[in-house]
């Protein structure tokens, strides 16, 4: 067993075959059984790619709410046959790069020894959920890829890099851009003592010079690069494919009020407020971005980011998906790709016991939702109230409870010390 | 204005004997008659109500189709069928021209017509062709189970002596409307499956000559000669001119037939599988349907046509899998139509609902496409063997549905319900070049389906069950019950409220020791 955890080729090699494994699985249960393994989202994403080939708008497939450079991705998948794996290879590939980035990050990073960075790096690649989601052929994985390349990339300062990356990912599916927030928090590169405070004459001079200071060489070149990367890209799009191109890719995404039952604790009150009987003057589910983008964009990473970027992205995440108006257990694939980082020097591995709670909890809050959820979409009983109401709130609890130990653990750290230390080792 | 009356005999009350029908001067009388009858109505459109004219001269044509919800015979040539409930299909005499339609069938039908305006309630049909198409551009559709108002509008509109005559419109199976500026006029087609109240027919029809002309006929079906064809015989006499009923056998091309007559019966019933859940499965069964369901000829194919509510739909993209389609045995989605959107919620849904074409796989014909071969020899293979044993076996053919959110409620124990009516199934098969549908004075067209069709098909229509109460299914639905949910919106604000605090909190006490640890490296 130590001889397996001692070698990346191995761990990477099992990573690859559990996909193939998983791929092979999904051509025979597609081509025998009238249930798919196939994802509903991946037949959207292939008949998106079939319009966009034959020179049509991919938005004329219902549904498709992403950009268009997804379905030009997926290109090859409408030559038809053997092709329509393509798409499945790419995610695949992508979290497998994604988990490559992750085990880097742990070496070079955090300086951890390589049986141990393969170990936290399992996490990610060698987790069959993820695995099965990349071959399902959800596009996750690929998305994971671009993120933990942004997070190597500025670990590693390559600055211009990481904003075009976060451009993309932006573009992509617009959640990343609550990383921008900490990015540019961490960037602090010169804090040096040669402007303390003696050249305050007043308090605005002093507000303008901290401003200056604020905005160093690599804040700015991230803040032009990822603006310059999204924007062409938007452009681009929207010459293309015009209105319906913003209409699918980002106003549905941000005017959307999911009333179909799903994770948020929000999901009975936006159900309850859409619909026309229910006509109340206080919109409070108008506010609900409120809590989700203070936490997510403001507060956590001016507390956290600097002490530990990969578990302030983590917390940010949590954050993020834990006030969201809409939830989906794909969304806890964002978070899950940060755990090798945050798990490494967590009070939940240190104290054991906290840890199996949590995950006991965490998982024990889904069944909850999940049998609630069976009864009312297949057995056809009214479970809105109370029961899969409760159940969203208590998961909603739960999530509350665990991003609280993720930024006390954060808040205990001084992991900064270590990302510099290995730069600074590096460099010298 | 025109009139016909037509009695339709079953072959074995095909005798009618001379004191059945007498003709007078100027009226027939009817006794002791078995059987369906069909009045129709021809009326040009100046001698219609001035609110009617005003609407129907910004109308290409508008045709309306009526069916009970309650189970009635089609007694061939009157076999076609609509789902039950009111069918409307328009087409504007100027492209984008609404002319009122909904204000129009909410007067004759009644207010609670949900109709706002063609734009708004009415889908586009799809056809087949534009540039052959005989069929209307915009389709409403209403579960409307009855026809009061209607009768009480009309009632209104003609004399006094005629309106005992009107009120029995109130026991029609079926009643169609057909005006377009073509011909400048109005049929009006009402069929009753079997005489009202009492057993028989027993009726005064008279004519006065200025009101046009009355042709009164009593028919019977023979064999006909040709399978495209329909053959009459019978006694016909116009009121006011014959002195005396005459003899009459006639044969023409039909469109709709009945299905075959065989040993077995050919009919199926509907159900929604239970429990239905928010994915309910409308499912058909054709009883001993293995034996049975046989195609009237081999270029058949079987059909079913589903008028669906807004509050339900059906996911075209689910249906594009062969393998999932087999499954359910059928064969593939023919069309979909109207309000298809697989997300939206019933109350952002302004139009009626959607109408579906699908092709169902049948028991000669095994549901698998010829690529999966494999599968199909195999499934072929223990067929054979088990064919005895499952001599005449049903056969049960699965259509998903999905449940749109419908509105909350109260008071309702959190359950909600929509009622589907039940679809039209029929064999649909090519006929010979060059015969001529439209011969057929009892031709019927414009149904929702056969403009999906080329002209030259026709239809084996395919029964419901004898036994079935209404032709109209009830699904449960399960939706969020207000009685209960007066503490959600609190409940949510508290739980986010006290969420949001504590990750401040912690958030602050990080930012605590950060202070701590400041001073201390200040200290030093």
């Amino acid at each position: 067993m130590d001889r397996f955890w001692s070698n990346s080729r191995l761990v990477f090699g099992s990573a690859v075959l559990l996909r193939v494994a998983l791929l092979g699985f999904g051509i025979l249960q597609d081509n025998y059984s009238p249930v798919k393994y196939t994802d509903i989202d991946y037949f959207v994403f292939t008949d998106a790619a079939r319009y966009v080939a034959t020179g049509r708008s991919p938005y004329m497939r219902d549904t498709y709410r992403y950009t268009p450079l997804l379905a030009w991705m997926l290109y090859p998948t409408a030559w038809g046959g053997i092709w329509f794996l393509f798409g499945k290879l790419l995610f695949a590939f992508g979290d497998i790069i994604a988990g490559g980035f992750v085990y880097r990050i742990l070496r070079d990073g955090a300086d951890m020894p390589p049986a141990r960075a393969l170990k936290f790096t399992s996490i990610w690649i060698l987790n069959p959920m993820v695995a099965q989601i990349s071959t399902r052929g959800s596009s996750e994985g690929l998305l994971g890829m671009i993120i933990m390349a942004l997070l190597w990339s500025v670990l590693q300062k390559r600055i211009v890099l990481a904003g075009c990356l976060l451009g993309f990912a932006v573009h992509l599916k617009i959640y990343p851009f609550i990383y921008a927030a900490s990015i540019i928090w961490w960037l602090n590169e010169s804090a040096s003592a040669q402007t303390s405070g003696k050249h305050t004459r007043s308090p605005s001079t002093g507000l303008l010079v901290s401003l200056l200071k604020f905005c160093n060489r690599s804040r700015i070149l991230l803040a032009l690069s990822s603006a310059i990367t999204f924007f062409s890209l938007n452009v681009v799009m929207y010459a293309l494919y015009g209105r319906p191109f913003l209409e699918h890719t980002y106003f549905y995404h941000l005017t959307r009020t999911d009333h179909r039952h799903n994770f948020s604790p929000y999901n009975i009150l936006l159900y309850l407020q859409a619909s026309p009987e229910t006509q109340s003057n206080v919109h409070l589910e108008r506010l609900a971005f409120l809590p989700q983008l203070s936490l997510a964009l403001v507060v956590i990473p001016l507390a956290l980011a600097r002490r530990d970027l990969p578990s302030t992205m983590l917390a940010q995440t949590f954050a993020f998906v834990t006030f969201n108006k809409v939830c989906t257990s794909q969304y806890f694939l964002w978070y899950m790709m940060f755990l090798p980082f945050y798990l490494s020097s967590s009070s939940l591995l240190r104290n054991p016991q906290v840890g199996i709670v949590a995950l006991v909890v965490w998982v024990l809050g889904q069944a909850v939702w999940i049998q609630q959820a069976y009864q009312l979409e297949f057995l056809g009983q009214s479970t809105f109230v109370p029961g899969l109401w409760l159940s969203s709130i208590a998961f909603f609890l739960v999530d509350i409870w665990l991003l609280g130990i993720i930024i006390a653990d954060v808040g205990q750290q001084s992991t900064r010390v270590e990302y510099d230390k290995s730069r600074a080792k590096k460099m010298s | 204005m025109k009139q016909r009356i037509t009695y339709l005999l079953e072959e074995n009350d095909a005798e009618v004997g001379p004191e059945q029908i007498q003709v007078q001067d100027n009226s027939l009388s009817i006794h002791d008659l078995y059987g369906a009858k069909e009045h129709r109505v021809t009326l040009g459109l100046d001698e219609l109500p001035q609110e009617l004219r005003l609407v129907l001269n910004q109308c290409h044509e508008l045709r309306i189709r009526w069916a009970s919800q309650f189970l009635y015979a089609g007694l061939s040539p009157f076999t076609s069928r609509v789902s039950p409930g009111l069918h409307v299909f328009y087409t504007p005499r100027r492209k984008g021209h609404d002319a009122q339609i909904c204000q129009l069938l909410g007067r004759v039908f009644g207010n609670e017509l949900a109709c706002e305006s063609v734009e708004r309630s009415f889908i586009n049909v799809p056809i087949l062709s534009e540039r052959f198409s005989s069929t209307a551009s915009f389709q409403y559709y209403s579960l409307w189970p009855s026809l009061k108002k209607f009768v009480t509008y009309v009632e209104h509109a003609v004399h006094e002596s005629q309106q005992a005559k009107i009120r029995s419109l109130l026991d029609v199976n079926q009643l169609d409307v057909d005006c377009d500026i073509i011909s400048h006029a109005c049929i009006l087609n009402a069929y009753w499956a079997e005489p009202t109240g009492n057993k028989h027919w027993k009726e005064l029809i008279e004519t006065k000559k200025t009101s046009g002309t009355l042709e009164v006929g009593i028919l019977t079906n023979e064999k006909p000669l040709e399978p495209e064809e329909l053959s009459l015989s019978g006694v016909l006499a116009v009121v006011g001119e014959d002195d005396r009923p005459k003899a009459t056998k006639f044969s023409f091309p039909s469109r709709h037939h009945p299905v075959p007559a065989s040993d077995l019966p050919t009919y199926f019933y509907t159900h929604i599988k239970s429990p239905a859940g928010l994915h309910p499965t409308l499912q058909l069964t054709f009883p001993s349907g293995t034996k049975s369901l046989i195609p009237p000829n081999p270029s058949c194919a079987l059909h079913a046509h589903l008028t669906l509510p807004s509050t339900l739909l059906i996911d075209k993209y689910q249906l594009q899998d062969p393998l999932f389609l087999s499954s359910q045995r059928l064969r593939r989605l023919h069309s979909v139509a109207g309000e298809t959107d697989l997300e939206a919620p019933n109350w952002a849904i302004s139009r009626w609902g959607s109408a579906v074409l699908l092709e169902l796989a049948h028991p000669s014909a095994p549901p698998s496409t010829p690529q999966d071969g494999a599968t199909a020899g195999a499934e072929a293979g223990a067929g054979a063997e088990t064919a005895a044993a499952a001599a005449a076996a049903d056969w049960t053919v699965s259509i998903p549905l999905h449940l749109r959110y419908l509105e909350p409620r109260a008071n309702a124990s959190g359950m909600s319900a929509v009622d589907v009516p039940w679809p039209v199934v029929f064999w649909a098969c090519a006929a010979e070049e060059g015969t001529k549908m439209g011969m057929n004075p009892f031709d019927r067209t414009n149904l929702g389906y056969d403009g999906l069709f080329g002209t030259r098909t026709m239809f084996y229509h395919v029964p419901p069950a004898v036994q079935a109460a209404a032709l109209v299914e009830r699904v449960p639905v399960p939706v969020l019950d207000l009685g209960r949910a007066r503490y959600v919106e609190l409940g949510t604000v508290v739980a986010v409220v006290v969420g949001f605090a504590w990750v401040v909190w912690k958030l602050l006490a990080v930012g605590g020791k950060e202070g701590e640890r400041a001073q201390g490296v200040k200290g030093e």
